[in-house]
C-alpha cells in the first residue's frame, strides 16, 4: 500500500493534536495538553479505487520555547498550517511558519483556521484572511470539536499527497 | 558486561542496539517490552533489521546512517517523540553514536522526564497564550478608546458599550484628564493594587505615577511631549507583596491638538515573569528579543557607573516602528524587533550591552569605545543595518530607521538617572530629523531641546488662540499680466505681533503632529477665503499647501467636504500643492487620497517638481493637474545650463501629459523672457507680487 506522510504545524495550542485525534478516534477532549516533540498517526484512506497510508505526523506547537525543525519535513507529501480564530496571533506566527517551511520544500500546503464552534475573536479582516489563504492549495474552516470539516480536510489532503 | 555496567549507572530505561552493518543490528541492551514493541524483529534474530514499523524512528535511522559512516565519535540525537504500541503510549528518543569507531543506537525511554517537562512547559503555554489574547484585546481596546476620547467633548459621551467593556475589562484601566486628575479607573486598576472602591488614598493613578516616576528616566520628557510609553514597572508594596505592572500610557490630543486624556492600562505581570524565571534565565530580560530589559540595564548602568569607567550610553529609538505596527499588527513589529536585534548584536563586542528600554526602544552600554569619533563610527554602522530592508511572511518590504542619543560618562553625567536622562534627550533630538541620526548630547543641544519642547508648547496655545493667517501670493498669466491664482501661505503671529516664518515652525508641527490641527484650520480659512475672492473674480483658483504628514491624514477628506458644504465654493477652484516626497512615502495611501480628494472635484499640482524623485510613472497613476517648477531651477536660469535644461524638460513633460506649468520664484525680467520664450506662461515671485494679507490681495483684485 502506498504510504503518504503529512505534518500538522502550528502556533501551540490552535488544536493540531485535537484535529488528529478527531480525525483518528472520532474523540475530542477539551482538556489542554501540550504537545512534546513529535507523535505519528497512521490511517488508512479510501481514495476512489485507491486506499493508501496516511502517516500523520503531530508536530510541537512552534513558539518561544520550540522552534520550527525543518527536518521533520522531509519525506512529507503534504502539509497544514493550523490556526485558531479565536487568537489573532496564531495566523501571524502560522504565516511565519509557512514561510519557513516554504524556504526548505515546495510540497502543498493547506490552511486550516480551526475552533469554528467558538465565536471568531480575532481583529483580521475577511480580505486579510482571505489574501492569506490564497498562498495556500486549500483552506478549510473546522472544529475538532464538532468535527466539521474535519474528515473533508483530511481527505482533501490525501488528495493533494497523491497529486505530485 | 553491558548490562552491568549500565545497571550500575542507574540508567536502566534504555535499549542499546550496536550496528554491524546497513540496517543490520544487533540488541545488546533492553529485554523490555517497550524494547520488542519498537523492534519486532530483535525477538527472534541476533542480527535484525529496522522496518518501518515506528516511522519516527525510521526517519531518524536515515541522519544516524549518515552520521555512522562519517565515523567520527561522537553522537546525535533524533528529539523527542510518542510512540503508540500496543500496551501504552512511550515517549522516546533515539541516540547514534559512535565510540572508538563503533556505532550504536540508544534509545531511551523518557516518561518521567516528559512528565515532568510537559507539566512546565503546559503552564508556560497557557500562560502565553492568555497573554497573547490579552495583549490583542487590549491593543484593540486601547484603540478604540482612544479614538473615542479624542472625539469627545466629555467623558458622558463615553458610550455605554465602551464603558462596560472597562468595567470588565481583564487589565486596569485608568482615564486621567490633561491635568493628571482621575476621570475613571476601573475595578481591576483597584484590585492590581490591592485597593477597595471606599479606601483613601493612595489611589492606583498616585501608586502608579509615583513608580513611573522612580523608575522611568525619561518621564519628564514623556509627560510634557505628550509622548507614549510601554514598559514593566516593579511594585513593591510589603515584603509579601511585589508585582510587576506592564504600563502604557497612551496621550489623547483633540482636533486642536490639546491634550485631553491619559491613558494608563497595568496589566500584572508577575507570573508570566515568574515562569520566565523557571523557563528561560532570569525575569530581567525582555519576552520578545531576550533581551536584557530597562531593570537590568539600569542595573548595570549603576554598576558601570560606580566602576568609574568612562563609556557611552546610547539610546536608541526605532523610526517609523510605529507604522509598521499599525499597518502590519504587533506579531510582524516584534519579529522585525527580534531580526533588527540579531542584526545589532554581531555588531557589538563582547564587552557590550545591548538592552531593550521597551517599546521600539533600544539602549547600549558601550564599553570599549572611548572617542567621540569612534563612537559616531559606530553609530552610524547601526543605522546602516537597521535601514537594510526587513521582510514580512508574505514578503513585503518594510523599512524603518534608527534615531541614537548619546551620552558619556563621566564627561556628560555622573549619576546614572542624569547619564540617561541625557541620552533620552539627545534621542528626542535626533528623532526631530527626517532621517536616521545620531545625535550627542551637549549642553547646547540640550538648550535646543528645551526650546523646542517650549516651541511645541507654544504651537499648542497658538492653535487655540488662533494666532495664524493666511497671506495670499497672486499667480499670474504672463500674457495678459491678469492674476488667475492665489498661493496661500501660513504665517503665525504671535502675541507680542511678531510674525513667525513657516520654515521655523511648519517643521515642528510636522514632527510632533500639530500639523493636523494647523493643516484643518488652513482649509476651513481657505474657504472662506475664496468666497471673499470669488465676490471679486469668479473664476479665481486658490492653492493651499499640503505636508506629508497632512495627506496621511484620514479626516482630510472629511475636513475638505464640510469646508465646500458649509461655504459653498466651488470645489473645482481649489487646488492642493503636494510636495514630491510625499509620493515616495506610502505611495498607495496618497494615491488613494488624492482619487478621493479629486473626486470631490479639488485639483492637485505638485510643488517643488524636479527636486525629488517623482517619475513619469507616479506622475502618470496620480493624474494631478497641475506642476510647479521649483525656484531653485527658475532663480539660475540666465547661468546655469543644467538648470535651463531641467526646466525645459518639466515644461516638455508636463505638456506631453497635458498638464499645467507654473514657475515659481520669477524674480527677473530675463527668466519671465526664457519662460515664456518657452510656452511656460503662468507663474509667480517677487516679480509680479509678494504674498500679502487677504485685504491687500482683494485690493489686488480690485484694482485689475
Ligand atoms: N472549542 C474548541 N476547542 C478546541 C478545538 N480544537 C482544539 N481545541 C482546544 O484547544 C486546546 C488545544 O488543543 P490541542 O489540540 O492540544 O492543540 P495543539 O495545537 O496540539 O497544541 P500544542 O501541542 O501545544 O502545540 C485544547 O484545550 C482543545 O480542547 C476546537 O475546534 N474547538
Ligand atoms: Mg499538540
Amino acid at each position: 500500500m502506498i504510504q503518504k506522510k503529512i505534518c500538522l504545524l502550528g502556533a501551540s495550542a490552535v488544536g493540531k493534536t485535537s484535529l488528529i485525534k478527531q480525525y483518528i478516534e472520532g474523540v475530542f477532549s477539551d482538556k489542554y495538553l501540550t504537545t512534546l516533540g513529535v507523535k505519528v498517526d497512521k490511517k488508512q484512506v479510501q481514495l476512489g479505487p485507491r486506499e493508501i497510508q496516511l502517516m500523520v505526523w503531530d508536530i510541537e506547537g512552534i513558539d518561544r520555547y520550540c522552534g520550527f525543525q525543518p527536518k521533520y519535513l522531509r519525506g512529507a507529501s503534504a502539509f497544514i498550517i493550523v490556526v485558531d480564530h479565536t487568537r489573532s496571533q496564531s495566523l501571524q506566527e502560522g504565516m511565519e511558519i509557512f514561510q519557513l517551511a516554504q524556504e526548505t520544500t515546495n510540497i502543498p500546503a493547506v490552511l486550516v483556521i480551526n475552533k469554528t464552534d467558538l465565536p471568531e475573536q480575532w481583529h483580521w479582516t475577511e480580505h486579510e484572511v482571505e489574501t492569506r489563504s490564497h498562498m495556500f492549495a486549500d483552506c478549510f474552516r473546522t472544529s475538532a470539536k464538532t468535527g466539521e470539516q474535519v474528515d473533508a480536510m483530511f481527505q482533501a489532503v490525501a488528495r493533494l499527497c497523491m497529486a505530485d | 558486561m553491558y548490562t552491568s555496567l549500565i545497571q550500575a549507572l542507574g540508567i536502566i530505561n534504555c535499549t542499546i542496539v550496536k550496528r554491524h552493518g546497513n540496517n543490520n543490528f544487533e540488541l545488546l541492551y533492553g529485554t523490555n517490552d517497550w524494547a520488542y514493541a519498537l523492534l519486532p524483529h530483535a525477538r527472534d534474530d541476533t542480527h535484525f533489521t529496522i522496518d518501518d514499523h515506528s516511522p519516527y524512528l525510521q526517519d531518524f535511522l536515515i541522519d544516524a546512517e549518515h552520521f555512522w559512516q562519517i565515523g567520527n565519535d561522537g553522537q546525535i540525537q533524533s528529539g523527542i517523540w510518542s510512540e503508540k504500541t500496543a500496551s501504552s503510549l512511550l515517549r522516546l528518543e533515539a541516540i547514534a553514536a559512535v565510540t572508538k569507531g563503533e556505532c550504536f543506537l540508544v534509545i531511551n525511554n523518557l516518561e518521567q522526564q516528559y512528565a515532568r517537562q510537559q507539566k512546565t512547559l503546559q503552564s508556560a503555554r497557557e500562560l502565553l497564550i492568555t497573554n497573547d489574547k490579552m495583549l490583542a484585546e487590549q491593543e484593540y481596546l486601547q484603540e478604540r478608546l482612544e479614538t473615542i476620547l479624542r472625539q469627545a467633548d466629555n467623558l458622558t459621551a463615553l458610550q455605554a458599550p465602551l464603558n462596560k467593556v472597562i468595567e470588565h475589562a481583564e487589565f486596569g484601566i485608568i482615564i486621567a484628564d490633561a491635568d493628571m486628575q482621575i476621570v475613571q479607573q476601573n475595578p481591576r486598576a483597584l484590585a492590581l493594587f490591592e485597593l477597595s472602591e471606599q479606601q483613601a488614598p493612595p489611589s492606583p493613578l498616585s501608586i502608579t505615577m509615583r513608580l513611573f516616576n522612580e523608575q522611568c528616566p525619561s518621564v519628564e520628557r514623556i509627560l510634557s511631549t505628550h509622548s507614549e510609553w510601554r514598559g514593566e514597572l516593579f511594585w513593591h508594596m510589603s515584603e509579601y507583596v511585589n508585582k510587576w505592572l506592564d504600563l502604557s500610557l497612551q496621550a489623547v490630543v483633540d482636533a486642536q491638538g490639546a491634550l485631553v486624556n491619559w491613558i494608563f492600562i497595568l496589566n500584572d505581570v508577575t507570573r508570566l515573569k515568574y515562569l520566565q524565571q523557571r523557563n528561560e534565565q532570569l525575569g530581567m530580560y525582555d519576552i520578545v528579543t531576550d533581551l536584557p530589559n530597562r531593570h537590568l540595564l539600569l542595573q548595570n548602568t549603576e554598576s558601570a557607573v560606580s566602576d568609574q569607567h568612562p563609556f557611552y550610553f546610547l539610546y536608541l529609538d526605532i523610526k517609523w516602528f510605529k507604522r509598521v505596527n499599525d499597518r502590519y499588527g504587533h506579531a510582524v513589529g516584534d519579529t522585525l524587533l527580534i531580526e533588527l536585534v540579531e542584526r545589532i548584536q554581531p555588531l557589538l563586542g563582547d564587552e557590550n550591552l545591548l538592552a531593550r528600554m521597551g517599546g521600539d526602544e533600544f539602549a547600549i552600554l558601550l564599553h570599549d569605545t572611548t572617542s567621540a569619533k569612534e563612537c559616531d563610527a559606530f553609530c552610524q554602522r547601526l543605522i546602516q543595518t537597521v535601514e537594510q530592508p526587513f521582510y514580512t511572511p508574505d514578503k513585503q518590504q518594510l523599512r524603518v530607521g534608527l534615531n541614537i542619543g548619546v551620552a558619556h560618562y563621566p564627561s556628560d553625567a555622573t549619576d546614572c538617572e542624569q547619564l540617561v536622562r541625557f541620552a533620552d534627550m539627545a534621542v528626542y533630538s535626533a528623532k526631530r530629523q527626517l532621517d536616521s541620526h545620531a545625535a550627542f548630547y551637549s549642553k547646547s543641544l540640550k538648550d535646543i531641546t528645551m526650546k523646542r519642547i517650549a516651541m511645541e508648547e507654544a504651537l499648542r496655545k497658538a492653535i487655540k488662540a488662533r494666532e495664524f493667517e493666511l497671506f495670499l501670493q497672486p499667480i499670474i498669466d504672463m500674457r495678459s499680466g491678469g492674476i488667475v491664482k492665489a498661493e496661500a501661505l501660513i504665517r503665525w503671529r504671535d502675541k507680542s505681533n511678531k510674525l513667525i516664518s513657516p520654515d521655523e515652525f511648519i517643521p515642528i508641527a510636522e514632527l510632533c503632529g500639530l500639523i493636523i490641527p494647523i493643516g484643518h484650520w488652513v482649509i476651513e480659512q481657505a474657504g472662506n477665503m475664496l468666497k471673499l475672492l470669488h465676490s471679486y473674480n469668479d473664476q479665481l483658483t486658490l492653492s493651499v499647501n499640503l505636508s506629508p504628514k497632512q495627506l496621511n491624514d484620514e479626516h482630510l477628506l472629511d475636513a475638505f467636504t464640510a469646508t465646500i458644504n458649509k461655504t459653498g465654493i466651488d470645489a473645482s477652484k481649489v487646488e492642493l500643492e503636494i510636495t514630491e516626497g510625499v509620493l515616495i512615502d506610502n505611495f498607495e495611501r496618497v494615491e488613494r487620497h488624492i482619487r478621493q480628494l479629486r473626486k470631490l472635484g479639488i485639483r492637485i499640482s505638485i510643488d517643488d517638481f524636479g527636486t525629488g524623485y517623482s517619475s513619469l510613472r507616479y506622475l502618470q497613476r496620480l493624474s494631478v493637474d497641475t506642476v510647479k517648477i521649483d525656484r531653485s531651477f527658475v532663480h539660475d536660469l540666465s547661468d546655469n545650463e543644467n538648470d535651463k535644461a531641467i526646466v525645459l524638460a518639466v515644461i516638455a513633460i508636463a505638456k506631453s501629459l497635458g498638464l499645467e506649468v507654473i514657475a515659481e520664484g520669477v524674480e527677473t525680467k530675463a527668466q519671465r523672457h526664457f519662460l515664456m520664450d518657452n510656452a511656460c506662461f503662468i507663474a509667480q515671485g517677487y516679480l509680479f507680487g509678494r504674498p500679502v494679507p487677504v485685504d491687500d490681495f482683494c485690493q489686488l483684485l480690485s484694482c485689475e
